[in-house]
């Protein structure tokens, strides 16, 4: 059970900060809450009192949405949900709607804010890989200042961060991929509401013929500490001709990427099928030719 | 505390109210303004039993800090079928016979509201995707599909409204024919009161304390502090226990509170009544117990090796209940046997998960009649022990039996139903306790995990001579149902078939894991499991039809079972013949089949899961791609 005394909801980063000066070591910020409060149960952090919440849910700067063709800029509030229902947004982030669709369920995409998922830092955490795959940047802010950085700078390990005392995240920062196609795949224990066992999102962009790749991003998670871009594969790919012998050696490069503690083996064998069956759905999705890819292969990775 | 002043719209009224600002939404909802139609099937987003509209966004409530509710409209399941007359949807659930316990359905019915709302078109596939964060126990799911196309279909005139009317009956005509469930509408609406839901003036709220150890002794108690409590009313212990102490559905070894020492972690230790929960909850953490801790034994195996921690004085070898049965003489039976076929099986433990948390609220009412209302799957036998145990004649107790959101088995014990009782008696005030999930798995009875070796011996045509099958179970730290689960499981261990020579060992066992209990199927999975499987072996082994093996050795009618019962009638032969034509089977014996099964691909048979129907059916996203 959360227990606070007192619960503030700024309408400015201006207020959220002078809050925080206020409430200087006995505040906690949340965001869609999503992640607080289940770890404030029996088994996890149990009763925790914590004097003030500070919601950042109602800071107009934190819910900006700027969707150009070359970047994407997205508030930290902004909810999983958006990316399934702006279209423009999943245009310009194609694995995303993918990943939404897999992220807990409708209910909980409504409430579960992009920021909240970077800054918990979970290694199961499914939007962080998608915005990897971005090259995205966070933006922090503090009454002293701003700064950003790559999330891969800013992610430091399972539930750890660069956010620094007195900061909050406000943005990311995106490259946007229009035209690309995308997809995401995850496994867990069963379809909605559950936490990935690996989870992996791609994009592809094919030539004007759907036969050549012209790019290409991958990232994966759940499988290490913090995601991870797979550029080894991505170079691979890139500038190749699509076929599915191209696909599974891709998928078969040495690149010894599960550093699970449990199931090492049937974690290896996921990604190895994740990796061919995420390549040919963004590839279809990017308008690959109906030639490129057989039959057989797309019925074996299905 | 600094109180939230809340403005918000409440299906369809306006509220202004203060809020302690720690409170979910949910919490107000329920505890402030007494909407229980929505219910805390977990309190973590895992379950969707508390879904409510926030600005029309279909939103778990559990999830939700009240503040987040500011200048919101929230519309809850009452706001559904505000006039009583119910919406399409909750008629179609009515209809399709959609709800049984009814714990999960106005959550579902929400869910189902927003899905048909997103598209109002919305095939099977996406419905199940949309309602993908509702978890149901009981129905399997199906008739709630089936109720949310039956919907969708009336609202968009494909099927007349009349569709969901009930299909007259003559009076007393109802055998064979498909009747409405008379409890649905309540269901449906909101508006059944389950345990958790009710209140009473004057009502206390109870918080437990519960062991962090396994096995120990309990050296002391002091409740002095959180007795002086400001709003605490009482402290229990098992040294306030008037009569007999001791509970179970065979053997009484169970006190209501730990007496002496504790024998799992999660049992009961005291038991505090407040002003509200979280007073009693901060009571219950300023009481001190000091531990000796005893070595524990968490394996059946090792706690009936000579030696081993004993878990009750009165079972020095830790059995809980051995059933021998013998038929024959099974050694001779695998002498004569062409194939004789030795494996071993465990089965783990396994959590009912009934959506309903254990919830119960005991007064004493004017008569002196101490009352508990509970979800208790077994009142009349809880009264008899409950008056042992306070010491009052039977006439002065009585339990109520409240709606059961859920039990299969889990809900047999009376787990929790003492403390209520004693502290209603020493309060003279009405009791509630309300399990939370993590307590529910915490302190209730699973499924006895077990461990079987199984002897089979077969002619070379299929024929079973003998079957030898020793299961040990973990019965964990209290009796409960334990020796009527091994009862059951060495009654049906050799399955619904005439072997000559039998020799079944069933075992329970004490350890110090959470007590196992009931669960459906009553101990039936665990020898099942091993006897059919072995089955499915032996007919690989033997070259035979899986199907075959099993006609080849069913009982029929008027052969005699195991344990000497005559059967007058079986009906094994036509559930099989259904079971081979409704799975489409592709007969041989198993090693016959290549690769790939020819009894795949057929109508019946369901694609594997995957997410993102909706962008097949969302133009929008269509063009996204
Ligand atoms: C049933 C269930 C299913 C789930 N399924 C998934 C899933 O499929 N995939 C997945 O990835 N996650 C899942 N989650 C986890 C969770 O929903 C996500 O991690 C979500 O993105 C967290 O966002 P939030 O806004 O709710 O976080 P909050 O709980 O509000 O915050 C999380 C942390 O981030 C900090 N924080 C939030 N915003 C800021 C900010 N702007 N600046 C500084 N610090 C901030 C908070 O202080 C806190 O430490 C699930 C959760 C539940 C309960
Ligand atoms: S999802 Fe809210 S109570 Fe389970
Ligand atoms: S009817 Fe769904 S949980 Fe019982």
């Amino acid at each position: 059970m959360l227990i606070c005394d007192e619960y503030l909801t700024p309408a400015s980063l201006d207020e959220a900060f002078a809050a925080m000066e206020r409430h200087r070591g006995r505040y906690r910020v949340v965001a869609g809450c999503t992640d607080t409060l289940p770890w404030a149960r029996e088994g996890r952090a149990g009763d925790v009192e914590i004097p003030v919440l500070i919601d950042v849910t109602k800071i107009p700067e934190l819910n900006e949405r700027h969707v150009g063709d070359k970047r994407v800029r997205l508030g930290a509030a902004t909810p999983i949900q958006r990316f399934l229902d702006d279209a423009a947004l999943g245009r310009a982030m194609p694995a995303m709607p993918r990943c939404a669709v897999w992220f807990a369920d409708d209910q909980i995409r409504a409430q579960a804010t992009l920021g909240g998922n970077a800054v918990n830092a979970s290694p199961a955490a499914d939007a962080t890989p998608c915005l990897e795959a971005h090259d995205a940047i966070v933006e922090l802010a503090s009454a002293t200042g701003r700064r950003s950085m790559p999330l891969r700078e800013f992610i430091t390990g399972p539930g750890k961060t660069q956010l620094a005392d007195g900061e909050l995240l406000t943005g990311f920062e995106c490259d946007a991929f229009p035209g690309y196609g995308g997809s995401f795949e995850k496994v867990g224990h069963r379809r909605s509401l559950v936490i990935s066992v690996v989870c992996l999102a791609v994009m592809v962009k094919l030539d004007r013929d759907g036969k050549t790749i012209e790019d290409t991003r991958l990232a994966i998670a759940g499988i290490r500490p913090v995601p991870r871009r797979l550029r080894e594969i991505e170079d691979l790919l890139r500038g190749k001709k699509l076929t599915g012998e191209l696909l599974e050696e891709a998928a078969d490069m040495p690149l010894d990427l599960v550093q699970s503690r449990s199931r090492q083996e049937y974690r290896r064998d996921v990604v190895r099928g994740f990796l061919v069956r995420g390549l040919i759905a963004a590839a279809k999705r990017a308008g690959a030719s109906p030639d490129a890819l057989t039959r057989e292969l797309e019925a074996a990775y299905g | 505390m600094v109180d939230i002043r809340l403005n918000a719209t409440i299906n369809g009224r306006k509220v202004s109210r203060d809020a302690k600002p720690h409170l979910r939404l949910l919490d107000f909802l329920r505890d402030d303004l007494n909407l229980t139609g929505n219910k805390e099937g977990c309190g973590a987003g895992e379950c969707g039993t508390c879904s409510v509209f926030v600005d029309g966004v279909l939103m778990k409530s559990c999830l939700m800090p009240v503040a987040k509710a500011q200048g919101a409209t929230v519309d809850t399941i009452e706001s559904l079928a505000k006039s009583g007359e119910l919406s399409v949807l909750q008629k179609a659930f009515h209809k399709a016979g959609a709800s049984q316990c009814g714990y999960c359905i106005p959550g579902m019915v929400m869910a189902a509201t927003a899905a048909l709302r997103a598209n109002p078109f919305a095939d099977r596939e996406e419905i199940k995707e949309r309602l993908g964060g509702n978890i149901c126990r009981c129905t399997g799911y199906q008739k709630i599909f089936d109720a949310v196309e039956l919907a969708r279909d009336v609202q968009n005139g494909r099927v007349p409204a009349t569709a969901l009317l009930e299909t007259d009956t003559a009076d007393g005509d109802v055998i064979g024919k498909s009747v409405r469930r008379i409890d649905a509408p309540s269901k449906v609406s909101g508006r059944l009161k389950y345990a958790g839901d009710m209140i009473m003036p004057g009502m206390l709220h109870v918080q437990v304390l519960r062991s962090p150890h396994a096995h120990a002794r309990i050296v002391s108690i002091d409740t002095s502090a959180a007795l002086a409590m400001d709003g605490v009313e009482s402290v229990i212990t098992a040294a306030d226990v008037p009569g007999k102490d001791g509970f179970g559905v065979f053997v009484h070894d169970q006190p209501i509170m730990a007496r002496d020492k504790v024998r799992y972690v999660g049992e009961a230790i005291a038991a505090v009544a407040a002003e509200d929960a979280l007073t009693a909850k901060r009571a219950v953490a300023a009481i001190k117990v000091v531990y000796e801790q005893l070595a524990p034994v968490f394996d059946p195996d090792a706690a009936m090796r000579p030696g081993a921690p004993v878990v009750h004085d009165y079972a020095p070898d830790n059995i809980t209940k051995h059933i021998p049965i013998r038929v024959g003489d099974v050694e001779a039976g695998f002498a004569a046997s062409d194939l004789v076929i030795e494996e071993s099986y465990s089965t783990q433990a396994i959590e009912h998960a009934y959506l309903e948390p254990e919830a119960g609220l005991a007064y004493v009412d004017h008569d002196d009649v101490v009352t508990v209302v509970s979800p208790s799957q077994n009142i009349t036998h809880h009264r008899h022990m409950l008056a042992r145990i306070i010491d009052r004649p039977i006439s002065k107790v009585r339990f109520i039996m409240s709606p059961v959101g859920g039990g299969f088995g889990g809900k047999e014990d009376m787990i929790y139903q003492g403390m209520l009782a004693l502290l209603a008696m020493k309060t003279m005030r009405p009791v509630r306790l309300v399990y939370t999930r993590e307590e529910s798995i915490i302190s209730t009875a699973k499924r006895h995990p077990s461990r079987t070796t199984l002897r089979m011996g077969l002619m070379r045509d299929g024929r079973i001579r003998a079957l030898a099958m020793r299961m040990v179970c973990d019965g964990g730290a209290y009796g409960l149902s334990t020796e009527g689960v091994m009862r059951k499981a060495a009654i049906l261990a050799a399955g619904p078939y005439a072997i000559p020579n039998v020799q079944i060992d069933t075992f329970g066992i004490y350890t110090n894991n959470t007590p196992s209990g009931a669960f459906r199927s009553f101990g039936a999975l665990q020898t099942q499991f091993a006897t059919e499987s072995q089955l499915d072996i032996a007919a690989e082994r033997l070259g035979l039809d899986p199907f075959e093996i099993r006609r080849i050795n069913a009982m029929r009618d008027g052969d005699m079972t195991h344990t000497k019962q005559k059967l007058g009638s079986v009906s094994l032969m036509r559930a099989l013949d259904a079971a081979e034509q409704a799975s489409g089977w592709e007969s041989g014996a198993p090693a016959v089949r290549g690769p790939v099964r020819g009894d795949l691909g057929h109508d019946d048979v369901r694609p594997s899961v995957t997410l993102g129907t909706r962008f097949a059916s969302s133009g929008a996203q269509e063009a996204a791609e």
